[in-house]
């Protein structure tokens, strides 16, 4: 019963995590106590006594949220109006950390105006490396709820995160064709390890787009996320090993003037969150597309195209 | 869906009899797949002749002095054996899938992901086997020094069978579609990736003259790991692919 209570305490502020960062801990904790609930529900399907299916139903009761989470009608009216304000957060932080990096961020004392693209390419990076995990939780949903909404995302989490990682790769290559002085070089893990998850993303991709049947494609694709989740892990600990002459990401300091000081942290700290709120609008924006698009013998989507219309 | 069931059914009544039963399907299963193997000649042939090509294209395109080669020989032959491997991972599943074995594997009341584990053994055994056993051949022709035959041949068969069962994962979840060769390439090769660097560096620290023990206890991990996950994974995916 604790963990009950403790996941019902979780629950409004759960809600938004799907978009954004599913990998947050509180989900999982839910999920984690989710799947109690299911499998006492199970139980009390056997027929273990008229009490237990009681109390059964009143904690199941308090996991509606959860259910209602798979509805993309639900989600769809939900994000309707969190759009706005998620759109507009984003431009906010988006516009103060561009001008900050390009305008005020001064120039570094050895890579002159190059280091405001790390301002981008640090964000950009880290963000990236949340695509996986986010698939391989939107995967296990998808394998253990069967919810359609969790493989929407994982569906449209795949090709962003090509993107983001791409974007890494290239944004770190313009970076190092004038601090290195070379445009590749794998002698640096981190382009490797990224250019490798760039693959595996790519086959999630084609893996996707090579099964025809809907349903098959989206639980195929969550095992392979799943695995490919690990996958990333032991071939970023490898590489790494592999190469261990790499530079190590600098650590921040307090001291103003200092190489890596607060006027440049604090300005990629604000790119991060404003990637991260792009992230989560834009994951938002395609599910929509999707939820529409997959849904359209429902009702309710019936009567948004004729208003729109 | 059918057969942990029946399986916990058979474990509450008598659960002698089903452990023989379990591993008289393994053994079923293997001695099956290693007769079948036999009978078809060409899907083993085919990739160990790939494999040696692979390896004798490298001298001419590279160069053929045994300077250069000594340095690459180790990776040359562990790349020729994971596309090999790639190429033979075809056939894993495609005939038993086309003549419907596959699905009587599927409704089996034996544990799946133990009749996938023999496959992969017998696999292994006909398609990684002969590639091991010719890879000390090719790497004297590729000039690699004496230090290095003993490590190169632990590091193949440590890893090869990683490779293996990672390749039957996808290939499980590919099984059924007409153009999946490639895709097979694009999901396996990435995640082979730590194989190839563990079994590469073993070769490179004992040419060095570094005791490569510690990179082969890393592949041994794997193939640990690999055996406990992988026909798992595998018998997930197969029941996804072919529900």
């Amino acid at each position: 019963m604790v963990r009950f209570s403790v996941g019902a305490t979780l629950a409004p502020p759960g809600f938004g995590k799907l978009a954004g960062t599913v990998t947050d801990c509180s989900l999982a904790l839910s999920i984690a106590a989710a799947s109690v609930t299911m499998s006492a529900q199970s139980l009390g399907a056997a027929g273990r006594g008229a009490r237990f299916v009681n109390e059964v139903e009143k904690v199941a009761g308090r996991w509606q949220w959860f259910h209602r989470l798979g509805s993309p009608k639900w989600f769809y009216e939900k994000t309707t109006r969190w759009l706005p304000w998620l759109v507009g957060a984003m431009a906010l932080f988006l516009t103060v950390g561009i001008v900050w990096a390009l305008l005020f961020l001064p120039p570094d004392y050895q890579q002159g105006h190059t280091s405001r693209i790390l301002v981008v390419h640090v964000a950009v990076a880290g963000t990236s490396l949340s695509f996986f995990p986010l698939m391989a939780v939107a995967g296990t949903v998808t394998l253990v709820w069967r919810m359609k909404l969790a493989d929407m995302v994982a569906r449209n989490a795949a090709p962003l995160g090509a993107w983001f990682t791409f974007l890494t790769l290239a944004t770190g290559s313009i970076w190092g064709s004038v601090s290195w002085g070379t445009w590749w070089e794998w002698t640096d893990s981190r382009l490797v390890s990224m250019l490798f998850q760039f693959f595996l993303l790519l086959g999630v991709i084609s893996l996707r787009s090579a099964i025809e049947n809907a349903e098959t494609a989206a639980r195929a694709c969550a095992l392979l996320s799943i695995v490919g989740c690990i996958n990333v892990v032991i071939i970023k600990y490898s590489v790494d090993w592999w190469n261990t002459l790499h530079q190590p990401s600098s650590p921040i300091s307090m001291e103003v003037g200092s190489p890596n000081g607060p006027e440049f942290w604090v300005a990629t700290a604000v790119m991060i969150v404003a990637v991260y709120l792009f992230l989560a609008v834009s994951l938002i924006l395609t599910t929509r597309n999707e939820i529409i698009q997959r849904e359209n013998k429902a009702q309710w989507v019936r009567e948004l195209v004729a208003q729109a219309r | 869906m059918n057969s942990p069931g029946n399986g916990a059914i058979n474990r509450s009544g008598n659960s002698a009899i089903n452990r023989a039963g379990a591993g008289a399907a393994f053994l079923a299963t293997l001695k099956r797949d290693l007769l079948i193997s036999v009978k078809r000649r060409n899907d083993i042939l085919n990739p160990f002749m790939f494999f040696i090509i692979v390896v004798s294209l490298f001298p001419i395109g590279i160069s053929p002095e045994s300077a250069m080669l000594r340095q690459i020989a180790a990776g040359v032959v562990w790349i020729a054996v994971l596309l090999a491997s790639m190429l033979s991972m075809d056939s894993l599943y495609r005939s038993d899938y086309e003549d419907g074995s596959l699905e009587q594997l599927l409704l089996s009341a034996q544990p799946l992901y133990l009749l996938v584990f023999a496959k992969n053994i017998a696999h292994w055994l006909v398609s990684g086997l002969p590639v091991i056993l010719a890879s000390p051949l090719l790497a004297y022709m590729l000039a690699l020094p004496a230090e290095g035959y003993a490590t190169l041949v632990l590091s193949l068969l440590l890893g090869t069978p990683v490779v293996g069962m990672l390749g039957s994962i996808a290939v499980a979840l590919t099984v059924g579609l007409g153009s999946r060769g490639l895709i097979l390439a694009v999901i396996t090769v990435p995640m082979s990736v730590p194989v190839l660097i563990f079994g590469t560096l073993a070769v490179q620290n004992a040419l060095a003259g570094g005791s490569p023990a510690g990179y082969l206890a890393l592949l041994g991990a794997m193939l640990a790991a690999s055996v406990g996950l992988a026909p798992v994974a595998t018998a997930a995916a197969l029941r996804i692919t072919l529900n």
